[in-house]
């Protein structure tokens, strides 16, 4: 092989480097000042999932609407949609379609209800999620919106709002090596970078342990009934994970932190530089249901 | 005869040159399913396409042909057959223990394991899931046919790995045994931090257990030769204990005691032992079985 070849393995490993030599000087995400905290909101009701399992639509949308407006600040759901789209974007909604724990229908119809609202012409509006890179909306996309259930992962630690991209890159398997360490970098891809308006990280009823490959079992879920929304994938993620290692501490009635470890969170902000995973630069507002809190 | 050999078409159908050498392997139908649409072999790094990152497990342990096949039922949802080529039984027993766990114990192939529509299990260098997402009774019962059909077709059974022998029988949570040979499927059931502390490689297999009684961590690894396996044991000790160093033996938290000992050609490591004395003498017994 040449000394001068470079895979794409390489370039993910330069291009953290180069990240973090660019955070000293300028903000690297759009809608975050380094200054600021992140703001992640947490809402949980106890009614969404009613006593057959069954989701609320009303309750969802009142959640969604009231968490929405928490993150970004603002005195509305409109007015936060009217700040993050308008009638001249084309917006993907970049959702999580595993079988056993996707995001929800319902939700999707919601966030696509509220982009109409805020004036985005509906043929201008897409969802999907393994089609995102031959899908010619996204292909055009202007803006994304990104939610995806939150779940214990055997590769990555878990899945959550960073890993939600893969489907972005043309080679997955770049961003396995040392337990996906580098998803970070899939925020720097052009089809991503500056795109994303809002992450959802969906929390209703999360998914905690995993053994192996595609494994789902309820016994492993449990029933949060929560939304974590905010438009730093990164606090979302570390909110997610520490979450999730409280459940397991109950569960396992020991300390059993996920395996692997999660490393990609951490490294999203120390090497990509793409938002922050220190819990000290995340202000996490609280909404709701306090019962099983768990943080 | 001629009920024979339609009775063997129906199980064994024969291969065409561009059929994998599993082929034989799956039946053409199950109770009321039957195979839809060809089998689809894949190889490689092929398997991503299939099932995305998940390929990294059967890659890690090194395996050779991934052979799939739906089956359709007139009224019930679909079943699907997955049968890895792992190249040697070592490989097919380890991929298993990577997931076992997810359900009770099923009397398919070697070990087997059964629980909400899906079956896994290992024989010989294979190892084989079978699933639905829709489960009910006859599904359960077509699934768990088709594995050991499958099974029976497979024909012999394969020898664990050698190793396995100098664990302390009866004294560990069966379900908790993973045998790996490189760092990163040891990482997702004991992380040891960055870097690869023991210098596991395609030379080198492992095992891991919960114990029993204090629910401490056994971890027993065989090198090429002893120099190597002394070679790792300072590694790892300098790297992961490094404040026991000196007697390779350390409280990492309070009631969480690591040692670490190197013997022959083997490194044995207890984590989270609640006192000093049980780590040493978990180590000691263990050296007195090694080979």
């Amino acid at each position: 092989m040449s000394q001068l070849s470079i895979t794409r393995r390489d370039f993910l490993r330069q291009a953290g480097a180069s990240a973090v030599v660019a955070a000293a000087g300028m903000p690297l995400f759009a809608q975050q000042d380094l200054k600021k905290k992140a703001r992640v909101v947490l809402i949980r009701d106890r009614n969404v999932i009613d006593g057959d399992g069954e989701l609320r639509r009303e309750i969802l949308d009142k959640m969604f609407d009231e968490a929405t407006a928490r993150a970004l600040d603002v005195k509305s759901p409109s007015e936060a949609w009217r700040q993050m789209v308008g009638p001249t974007d084309i917006v993907g909604i970049k959702t999580n379609v595993w079988r056993h724990l996707r995001t929800p229908l319902e939700l999707e119809a919601t966030m696509k209800q509220r982009i109409v609202a805020a004036g985005v012409k509906e043929e201008n509006i897409g969802i999907d999620d393994r089609g995102v890179l031959s899908n010619p909306l996204f292909k055009r996309a202007t803006a994304l919106i990104n939610a995806r259930p939150m779940r214990a992962h055997h590769w990555s630690g878990v899945g959550g709002c960073l890993k939600n991209y893969i489907m972005f890159s043309p080679s997955p398997p770049d961003y396995h090596p040392d337990s996906c360490v580098d998803l970070g970098a899939l925020w720097k891809l052009p089809a991503v970078e500056g795109k994303t308006r809002l992450n959802v990280l969906v929390m209703l009823t999360p998914q905690f342990h995993c053994l192996g490959p595609h494994h789902f079992d309820r016994e492993y879920t449990w029933p949060y009934k929560g939304l974590l929304i905010g438009t730093d994938p990164v606090a979302l993620d570390a909110v997610g994970l520490r979450i999730l290692e409280a459940k397991r501490r109950v569960y396992f009635e020991e300390d059993s932190p996920v395996r692997p470890p999660a490393k990609h969170i951490a490294a999203a902000e120390k090497k990509h530089g793409i938002g922050f995973a220190d819990p000290a630069k995340i202000e996490l507002v609280k909404i709701g249901w306090e019962e099983g809190l768990l943080i | 005869m001629i009920s024979l050999l339609l009775l063997c078409s129906l199980i064994a159908p024969s291969i065409t040159p561009d059929q994998s050498l599993m082929q034989p392997l799956l039946p053409l139908s199950i109770h009321q399913w039957k195979a839809f649409g060809e089998s689809r072999p894949y190889a490689g790094q092929e398997i991503f396409g299939y099932m995305d990152g998940a390929g990294e497990v059967y890659r890690a342990y090194d395996y050779r042909e991934l052979l799939t096949q739906r089956y359709v039922h007139p009224s019930q949802g679909e079943i699907l057959a997955e049968i890895f080529d792992m190249g040697s039984s070592r490989n097919a027993f380890g991929v298993f223990t990577y997931m076992q766990g997810r359900g009770p114990a099923v009397e398919i192939g070697q070990d087997g394991e059964y629980k909400n529509g899906l079956l896994c299990f290992w024989r010989g260098k294979y190892f084989v899931c079978v699933m639905t997402d829709n489960e009910n009774e006859p599904a359960r019962e077509a699934i768990l046919e088709l594995g050991v059909k499958v099974s029976e077709a497979i024909g012999q059974d394969g020898e664990k790995p050698e190793i396995l022998h100098s664990l302390p029988k009866g004294r560990y949570l069966p379900n908790s045994l993973r045998y790996f040979r490189g760092k990163d499927i040891l990482n997702t059931h004991y992380y040891l931090g960055e870097g690869n502390l023991l210098c596991l490689n395609e030379e080198t297999e492992g095992v891991l257990v919960r114990l029993n009684e204090d629910r401490s961590y056994l971890l027993l690894v065989a090198y090429p030769d002893t120099e190597k396996a002394d070679s790792a044991c300072s590694t790892f000790v300098a790297g992961y204990m490094p404040d026991g160093a000196n007697e390779g033996i350390v409280e990492k938290k309070p009631g969480k005691w690591t040692a670490c000992v190197a013997e022959k050609r083997y490194v044995a490591v207890v984590f989270d032992v609640p006192d000093r004395e049980r780590a040493v003498h978990s180590l000691e017994s263990l050296k007195g079985r090694l080979p």
